[in-house]
Parts: structure tokens; C-alpha cells; sequence
């Protein structure tokens, strides 16, 4: 039985928090919930309109190729930034001379703020002086031109996404760590191969972690791709090939101040992701006798 | 040369430790290890926390490398080979099951990796869940099944593969007592029937003396003496040997000669010219005699310990501790006087310099 001081300690305790979620997070989502079902330019009042910013957006060749670039760009980012972060935890996961300084190099990108760190892509992409091309032109590489070719931009986008993987990365190698080195040893002992291990041993032990990491990298990625849309790329090359859905919500309610079509369009992204996470639940529901949870 | 060694010398040994040191930065968890281990022997390492008994066996397993000496299994130097070359199984105090695999695949995991197939693999490992009685568990997760099933599980894995010695590390630390007692019996049963090279190690003394063929007793990295478990107890090599071995422990007085004998704590005995400057004396609990009557010195009852079949009285006998282990329809109440006294033959002598046993 909690009694009632406690009650009122907890709730105190909580309060913080609890008002936060509901001013930044839920009173928002009510407001945006609202706001899609109208048509509001800040200046006059919302004007309800029923589904017709939806019905709109249906016939929206933007929004089309914006959903289409946000689709391709989780499909690409969230399982090559899960393989990076997977990668890095298994190679710094060990204590050897000098790991600290390779784990941080691996966490910073993360702890940059993110214009900064698109900033500096917008120097490393740099056709003319860029490092990245001078590097690849170096080697006989192709040297793609980052900014004005829609692919390679879209490519840009995905490689700069890559290096933040900071958090999959601590999260990655904790769950290596807590994996008993007595397992290891016996396939030492049993003459296990690396690769044996990694199937047999590895992947089962790390896979709830991961499919974890799956599941908030794909909300992640979703959102992931404003700041490098709007200042790197900004939406180009034309006509939209960096356009993602946040990019065009943004330009949508704070550019065109079409603020009820934008709620509309994050209504849409949010389902999106929602269906995604769900479709991503079911399937890996069926492996999991295979997992150590 | 190990101190005290009681056998005779070995013909063929299974595994071998030659002048094995191994030092983990500035502690040296082993000190010149000279062992050797018969084939076909069940021999247990036992010693106290930090005494090296877990890191010699892992330097057999190939787990640690040595920092000087070498390993030998069979004719083989074994000393730089990796773990899968020497071809020794290893029974983890944890187990070290897969949580995630059935019994079945977990006793079959090292012929797997091995690449033996699936169909080979299920004969072995189906006779060797039946040697050690688990056979009705191959569906099972580890989560399903108990300790002892678990322990179980982890022996039939080791036995599958038919190893040159097998090699174990406290492997039943995790079981409750009673289960202990059962398992080390099973264990015993089972090694009598297979014949394998066994190395196990333990810090219970009960677990040693029962489960060896011989007993190696090591202290500080040091081999203190190897013998047959009941020369081990009967013929302690030193001090340290005859105060781990045996529970309680041996009843140790620093001596002194009075009068031509030998006052040891309550006791006193013909001192011999032949002795050593300082002297220690050890009387084992159950060399102690307890009654009532005139003979000997007097002690007080302080206190009194059922232990079942047998009483542990604690007593205070002038400045000296002692303890008597006696038969358990005798209880004198707590703060009574009673007489101690104990046969001279029963009693040790340790050098108080050096703590090696005077013979």
C-alpha cells in the first residue's frame, strides 16, 4: 500500500517531468491534431475544413516524393547506422591500450550540435575543395558531385547520418559486455570460429538490443534528416531530391505559414512511423526463441 | 619436488605441470608448479581464495598463458597451443550454459563447432546426456531446469567430445548442500565408470577428500603437498596443510619446554632431545578428550555447537583456546568444567620457523 505521503512525494517528484511531456509533448499533439483539420495562416482565424488537407496532400506531388525520400532514407540509414554502431561496440568493447580515445572519437559526432556538424559536412562534401572528394580523387575514386547531383545528395544525406551513432554505439557495447566470458572461452576451448561465435553466441545475446536500437533509430530517422536537409542540400538538388517529410512540413507551416496542411503532413509522419515500428514488432515477434531475452 | 608427496612415482601422466610460474603483473598467482596428473586419475586442486588452484587450471585449459614452465598433455607440449588444440574439456563454475540453446544443443555445441553433422552429433550427444542421466532434459531451456540439472548438462558437454583430460572448476559451488552431497557422489560414480583424466578444483576440503584419487593442496601460488586424501589429512606436509585440511580446524600451541617436556596450550609432552628450537603443536579437534574426571587439564565449556551426529564444544582452557570435536550425546552445559587431554601419538609438531611437520 503506498500511503498517501508517499503518494504526494511521488507526485512531486514526478511533476517536473509530467509537466513537460504535457506542455512540449501533448498539449502540442492535441493542438496539431486540431490544426489538421483546418486550413490556418497565423494571421486569420483556423478555418475547419474537415479532411481536405489530407485529401491534398494525396494529391501532392511534393509530398509524394518527400515520402518517398524519407522511406528510402530509413531503409538505407537505420541499418547501416545499426551495422556501424554493432561494429564499433564489438571492436572497442575489449580494454586495450589506447580504447578510451578510439570510444571517444566514436561517441563525439554525437555531442556535436547539429548545425555545426552539418556545416562541417558542407565543407567535407565540397566538390571543389572538399577533403571527401580531394581524398577520393587521391585514390582513383569518383568523385560525385555531392551538391548538385540528386543521388549523390541523397547519398550525402545517408553518410552524414552515419557518424552520429554515438548512442547505439554505448548502448551496443554495453550489452557486449554484460555477455559472460565464460561463454567465449568455451568456444575457445571448443574451437568455435569468430564467425561461429558471433551466429551462435553473439547475435542471439545482443539481438533484443538491437532490434531495441531498430526500433528508436527508425523513429530517429525520420526526424533526422532536418538539419542536413535544410542547411546542407536544402531540399536539392531541384527539384526535390533531399525533400523529407520535416523538411517539407517546415516549409509548409513556418515558410508558406500553411500551418493546418503541415499538421496534416506530421499526422502522416507520425502513422508512418507508428505502421513501420508496428510492421517491424510483428516480424521479429517470430525469431524470438532464437534471441536471449 | 612437491612437499610431502605420498605415491609413488607415475609411470605415464596425462597432463603435466613442469616449473609452471604465472604472474599477473606484480602478483604471482603460481610459483614454479611441478604437478603431474595420471591417466585415467581424478586428482583435486584445493586451496583457499588467491591460492592459484583456478589459474593453474586455466593455464591448463590454455585460457591464461604461462609466464615460464611449460604444460604437457599426453606427449605433448601444449604450452603455446590455443585451447582447441589441446583437446580438453572445461566445466565452468557458473556452467557456462546458453541460455538461448536447448540441452541438446548445448551439450552437442563443441561438435557443432567442430562441424560434426547434425545426424553424428545427436548419437553423441544422447549418450552422453545418458551417462550422466539427463536425457529426459534435451528439449529444455537452461532456464528450465535446476541446478543440479544444470550441473548435469554441463558435465554431459564435456564428456561428449571425449576429451584427452577434463578439466573443472568448482563445479559444484553453486548447489545447496544437500544437492552437493548427491552430486559429488554421482560424480564419483561417474568417473569410476568413464576412466577419464579429471582436474578439480575446489577450496572445500570435504569436496577433496572425498572426491580424489589424490589431493594437491596449494597456498600463495606454492604446490604445499600432494598426496592420497587420506595421507594428506593423516600426514600433513607443514602447518598450513593440517590447519585447512579438516574441519573444524587442527588446534595449533605454540610450545615451550618445561622441566624437560613440552607444554603445548592445556597439554603436556615428553619433549624429545631431537626437536628444533621453537616448536608448534596440533591436536585435531577429534583427538581431543573430553569427560569429567581427574586426569588431565581442566577447561571451561564456553561454547557448545550441536552438529548432528557429533558436538563441537569450545573451550577455554587457562590462556589457549581449544576445540574438541566430540560424540553428540555429550553436551555439557555451557560455563561447566570439564578435563581435556589428548594421546601424544595423536598430536603434530611443526617447526615454528619454517611450519614443516616434524616427523
Amino acid at each position: 500500500m503506498i500511503r498517501d505521503r508517499e503518494r504526494r512525494e511521488y507526485a512531486f517528484m514526478l511533476a517536473p517531468y509530467l509537466i513537460g511531456i504535457a506542455v512540449l509533448i501533448a498539449l502540442p499533439g492535441v493542438v496539431t491534431f486540431a490544426l489538421a483539420l483546418t486550413e490556418y495562416d497565423l494571421i486569420r482565424s483556423p478555418r475547419f475544413i474537415g479532411m481536405q488537407n489530407f485529401r491534398d496532400l494525396w494529391d501532392d506531388e511534393i509530398f509524394r516524393t518527400s515520402v518517398r525520400n524519407s522511406l528510402m532514407f530509413v531503409l538505407f540509414a537505420v541499418p547501416l547506422r545499426l551495422l556501424g554502431a554493432v561494429s564499433l561496440a564489438l571492436l572497442l568493447h575489449r580494454r586495450f591500450r589506447g580504447v578510451a580515445a578510439y570510444r571517444t572519437a566514436g561517441y563525439l559526432p554525437t555531442v556535436v550540435p547539429d548545425v555545426a556538424y552539418a556545416l562541417l559536412w558542407l565543407w567535407i562534401i565540397n566538390p571543389l575543395y572538399g577533403p571527401l572528394n580531394l581524398a577520393l580523387d587521391a585514390i582513383g575514386g569518383p568523385t560525385p558531385a555531392w551538391l548538385t547531383d540528386p543521388r549523390a545528395a541523397q547519398w550525402a544525406v545517408i553518410i552524414m547520418s552515419l557518424f552520429v551513432i554515438g548512442e547505439g554505439f554505448i548502448v551496443a557495447m554495453a550489452t557486449r559486455q554484460g555477455i559472460p566470458g565464460e561463454l567465449y572461452e568455451l568456444g575457445d576451448i571448443e574451437d568455435a570460429s569468430p564467425l561461429f561465435m558471433f551466429w551462435r553466441v553473439t547475435l542471439p545475446f545482443m539481438a533484443p538490443t538491437l532490434l531495441l536500437l531498430m526500433f528508436r533509430d527508425t523513429i530517429f530517422s525520420f526526424q533526422a534528416t532536418f538539419v542536413p536537409a535544410l542547411i546542407v542540400t536544402g531540399g536539392g538538388p531541384p527539384p526535390y531530391a533531399t525533400t523529407y517529410l520535416p523538411l517539407f512540413i517546415y516549409r509548409n507551416g513556418f515558410e508558406y505559414l500553411r500551418y493546418g496542411y503541415a499538421s496534416a503532413a506530421t499526422l502522416v509522419m507520425f502513422a508512418m512511423t507508428a505502421l513501420i515500428v508496428y510492421l517491424q514488432y510483428r516480424i521479429v515477434k517470430r525469431w524470438r526463441h532464437a534471441f536471449v531475452v | 619436488m612437491p612437499v610431502g608427496s605420498a605415491v609413488d612415482p607415475i609411470v605415464m601422466a596425462d597432463l603435466r605441470f613442469a616449473g609452471v610460474r604465472k604472474d599477473y603483473g606484480e602478483i604471482r598467482a603460481l610459483r614454479g608448479l611441478d604437478l603431474e596428473v595420471a591417466d585415467g586419475e581424478f586428482l583435486v586442486l584445493v586451496g583457499p581464495s588467491g591460492s592459484g588452484k583456478s589459474t593453474a587450471l586455466r593455464t591448463a585449459a590454455g585460457l591464461e598463458e604461462v609466464t615460464e614452465g611449460s604444460i604437457h598433455i599426453g606427449d605433448r607440449d601444449v604450452t603455446n597451443m590455443r585451447p582447441a588444440q589441446r583437446n580438453v574439456s572445461m566445466v565452468f563454475q557458473s556452467y557456462a550454459l546458453f541460455p538461448h540453446l536447448s540441452v541438446e544443443e548445448n551439450i552437442g555445441f563443441g561438435l557443432r563447432a567442430r562441424g560434426v553433422r547434425p545426424g553424428p552429433a545427436k548419437v553423441k550427444v544422447l549418450a552422453a546426456a545418458q551417462l550422466v542421466g539427463c536425457d529426459n532434459l534435451l528439449e529444455r531451456k537452461p532456464s528450465q531446469l535446476s541446478g543440479g540439472e544444470r550441473q548435469r548438462v554441463a558435465l554431459a558437454r564435456a564428456l561428449v567430445r571425449e576429451p584427452d583430460v577434463h578439466l573443472l572448476d568448482e563445479p559444484l559451488s553453486n548447489l545447496d548442500a544437500q544437492l552437493r552431497v548427491h552430486t559429488r557422489a554421482e560424480l564419483k560414480r561417474l568417473h569410476q565408470r568413464v576412466g577419464a583424466t579429471m582436474v578439480y578444483v575446489t577450496h572445500d576440503q570435504v569436496e577433496a577428500l572425498t572426491l580424489g584419487d589424490r589431493v594437491a593442496v596449494l597456498n600463495e601460488g606454492v604446490l604445499q603437498q600432494l598426496g592420497a586424501p587420506d595421507d594428506v589429512y593423516r600426514r600433513p606436509a607443514n602447518r598450513f596443510v593440517a590447519r585447512f585440511i579438516g574441519s573444524p580446524a587442527m588446534n595449533l600451541f605454540p610450545a615451550e619446554r618445561v622441566d624437560g617436556s613440552l607444554r603445548a596450550g592445556p597439554f603436556l609432552f615428553e619433549a624429545r632431545p631431537d626437536l628444533p628450537e621453537r616448536v608448534e603443536v596440533g591436536v585435531r579437534p577429534e583427538h581431543v578428550q573430553v569427560d569429567g574426571g581427574d586426569a588431565g587439564a581442566t577447561a571451561e565449556v564456553q561454547v557448545v555447537e550441536m552438529a548432528g551426529s557429533e558436538t563441537y564444544l569450545h573451550l577455554q582452557a587457562g590462556e589457549s583456546r581449544v576445540i574438541a570435536r566430540v560424540g553428540a550425546d555429550i553436551r555439557p552445559p555451557v560455563g561447566s568444567i570439564v578435563r581435556v587431554r589428548v594421546n601424544p601419538a595423536d598430536a603434530y609438531l611443526f617447526d615454528a620457523e619454517t611450519g614443516e611437520t616434524i616427523s
